[in-house]
This record gives structure tokens, sequence and C-alpha cells, in this order.
């Protein structure tokens, strides 16, 4: 469980998330807002990667800001452009990555990698050049990586706005069918019709939260 | 040599450990030193071009291609040689250089950056006892290496975006913008690293 109490993030003098105060239990969660309403910010807070000016975010009992190493081994991230977060050349090499803090035995490490690129369908990528594959296998590629680590929760922040309609839903289908607790952040509001729970923020607060039908026409207003 | 270039392949020379490539690079690079016959040298050189291109099975094109951006360098060599010494030397010289060239070349497409990383961490252990993270500094200069194509897209970016809007040459407007998105990329980078667990790295499980 994650919890927010009472939090507020200042970038610079500018408030860009004013007084959280929420828990989130569900199992699928989506965060809706406009440019610039903090749901980056947002997302950042909720694996310590930024911690908050004033307030706690606790993950399982453990603060970010005293526990953070242990929060960031429960709870993954998926970036926006998986260029940034792809690191090493070729795909099983970056699924390796993943794995270092484990320091798993020669054997176990390649079993791992090789399920983990069964299971994303990514075993025919395994030697290939990560940075020259096309958009959509790059964010699976940068799923996987993320996923070998077998987090409890995992946090994506906008990962389908760099992919085309058919990449973002192939995204989107492989992340709705993960086991673990999501937490996704997205324009796209069409994706989040199966979740259990969406926020909406405006201007660095929760302007709706509840079900997908009752908040994200709210949010779309009279446009939906 | 430059890591990240790493071409798959089932030959045996891929399935040689990255020490022993690193072994037969260094090797090779020392008997390249000693050797003073042209003829030696010929012969060396023509040996390790068909390892490169036939044993590894990268192929003549790629022998061609990894020598092509070099002959600029050779021909102002040779040149300065046989001006300053003699043919002997201007031959053996260039050879010297298209041979390491070569091996260095060989080594880079058939060994993984991990591996080469793997042995960076085993030369850095001994730095351990002064509080040095192996492991780190090996992944930091295998990063740094991997980077450097990445640094180049940037800059090739701006200079497209500059160039259409009409300013080829000013190197100032091209400098802002490849800075201000180099350090973007950079703290992207080091999000990403830290939400992988790279802070946990050295700890002991």
């Amino acid at each position: 469980m994650i919890s927010i109490d009472h939090v507020t993030v200042r970038l610079q003098s500018r408030v860009v998330l004013d007084d959280l105060a929420l828990s989130l239990t569900e199992h699928r969660i989506g965060v809706i807002g406009d440019n610039g309403s903090g749901k980056s910010t947002f997302a950042k807070l909720l694996n310590g990667l930024l911690l908050p000016d004033h307030g706690t975010v606790t993950v399982d009992g453990f603060d970010t800001r005293s526990d953070g190493k242990k929060v960031r081994s429960r709870v993954g991230f998926l970036f926006q452009n998986p260029d940034n977060q792809i690191v090493m050349p070729t795909v099983a090499e970056d699924l390796a990555l993943g794995l270092k803090p484990l320091r798993l035995d020669g054997d176990v490490l390649r079993q791992r990698i090789s399920d983990t690129l069964e299971r994303f369908s990514l075993s025919h990528l395994a030697d290939r050049s990560a940075h020259l594959l096309s958009g959509g296998e790059k964010q699976l590629v940068a799923l996987a990586g993320v996923m070998i680590a077998e987090p409890d929760i995992l946090v994506c922040d906008e990962p389908t706005t760099l992919l085309d309609r058919r990449n973002a839903e192939l995204v989107m289908k492989t992340i709705a069918d993960l086991p673990c607790t999501v937490i996704v952040v997205t324009h796209h509001v069409e994706h989040l019709d199966s979740f259990d729970r969406v926020l909406v923020l405006d201007k660095g607060r929760i302007s709706h939260d509840g079900a997908p039908d009752c908040a994200i026409p709210l949010y779309l207003g009279p446009l939906s | 040599m430059i890591a990240g270039l790493y071409l798959p392949g089932d030959g045996w020379i891929h399935g040689l450990s990255a020490p022993v490539k690193l072994g037969f690079m260094f090797f090779t690079g020392l008997t390249i030193v000693v050797i003073s016959h042209v003829s030696v040298m010929v012969l060396l050189t023509i040996s390790v071009g068909f390892i490169f291109s036939v044993v590894a099975g990268l192929g003549f094109k790629r022998l061609w291609l990894s020598t092509r951006p070099l002959l600029i360098w050779v021909l102002a060599i040779l040149l300065a040689q046989l001006w300053l010494v003699s043919a002997e030397a201007a031959v053996l010289i260039s050879l010297r250089l298209v041979t390491l060239v070569w091996v260095a070349t060989l080594v880079t497409y058939t060994t993984r950056l991990s591996e080469m990383s793997d042995v960076l961490a085993a030369m850095c252990s001994v730095l351990r006892p002064l509080g040095v993270n192996p492991e780190r500094i090996a992944f930091l200069i295998a990063l740094t290496i991997r980077l450097i194509p990445s640094v180049f897209d940037i800059v090739r970016d701006v200079r497209d975006v500059q160039k259409a809007r009409g300013l080829e040459r000013a190197y100032i407007a091209m400098f802002v913008p490849a800075l201000t998105r180099l350090l973007r990329e950079s703290d992207a980078l080091s999000d990403a690293l830290t939400a992988r667990g790279f802070e946990r790295w050295g700890d002991k499980r």
C-alpha cells in the first residue's frame, strides 16, 4: 500500500503538488490531468525519485525519504521515453542490468532473462541492439527490464505518449496483464476504462477521485 | 575500439571469453611493436584480416568499413615516414596501425559490453580495499563509451534544426540547445538508473 500524507512539492517557487493526502490500495490506478498539473511529479514521488518538501510518502510502511532503496526495490518505474531507460546495448544485456542488485549466479541469471524475454514475447530480440528497435518494442524492452526485478508495484509515467495507436494498445495490454499493482499516469484516458480507480490532478490537487466511469467524464467535462 | 557495437554471432571467436579476447588484443599489440621485418608484418596483417573476416564470420565488407576511416591517417603517416625515414619503415608502421585497429574492432564486434564491463570490474577489484566499488567504476566506463553515439545523435539533431532555420554556421546557437538537451538526457538517465537499482549494486546480500 502507498500512503501519501499531506504532501507538498515545490519546484523552485512554484507549488507543483499541494497538500495531497490519500492512500493507494487498488490493483489498477490511473492518474490523469492537463499538462503541468503535477502528474509526473506525483509519479516520481511514489518510488522516491523525488522527495516531498512537506509530508511523507510511505510504501508498505517504508518512508521514501529514509528507506529509498527499499522503496525502489518494491516499486518499479517505467518512463515515458524508453531511450532514457534502456542503458545497455543489447536487449538481453539490458535485462541483466535490472538483476544486478540481486547478484544472481550465471545460470540462474540467464534462465531468468530467458523466462522474462519469453513472457514479454521478446525472445527473438535478445541479441538485437536495443536502440535500433521500433518504439513499441523499445517500450516493451523497458517494461521487461523493470519487471525482471519482480516489483510489487509498477508506476508508469505516460508509457504510451511516444507510441502510435497500435503499439500503445500493445503496451497497455501487456501492462494490464501484469500481476502486480499498476499505477499509470497517462493522457490516453481510453486505456483506463478497466481500471479500479482514477485520480484527476488539477494544479497540484486531486480534483476528482473515483471509478473511471465517474472520474473520466468529470475530467473531460463538456468535451466528453 | 568502441564497446557497444557488438554484433551477435555463433562463431567460435564469439564464444571465447572476454579476458581471452582482450589478452589476444594485448598480445597482438605487443607482437606488432616487436616485429621489424615487413614480410612478417604483412603475414600478421593478412592473418588478422583472415581471422576478422572469415574465422569470426564478420566478412570482408566490415573489414573494409573498419579500415576506410583510417585511410587518410595511414596515407599521412606513410608519406611522412617515406619522406623522413624509409619506404620499409613507412610500410611497417602503416601495417601496424591497420592491424591494431582490426584486432580492436574484432574484439569490439564479438564481445558484449556487459562481458567487457565484467573484465573491467575484475581489474578494478584491487581498488576495493580503498572503498571503491569496482562494479560501479566498470559500469560508468562502459556507460560513457556506450553513450558516445547518443551524444553524436543529439548534436546531429540540433544541427539539423539549426540548418532548417538557416543557421548552418551559428555554432553558439547550436551549443546552447545541444547542452540543454544533454543535461536533460543525463538527468533522465540518472533517474532511470536510480529507479533500476543502481544505488543497490554495492549492497551486501
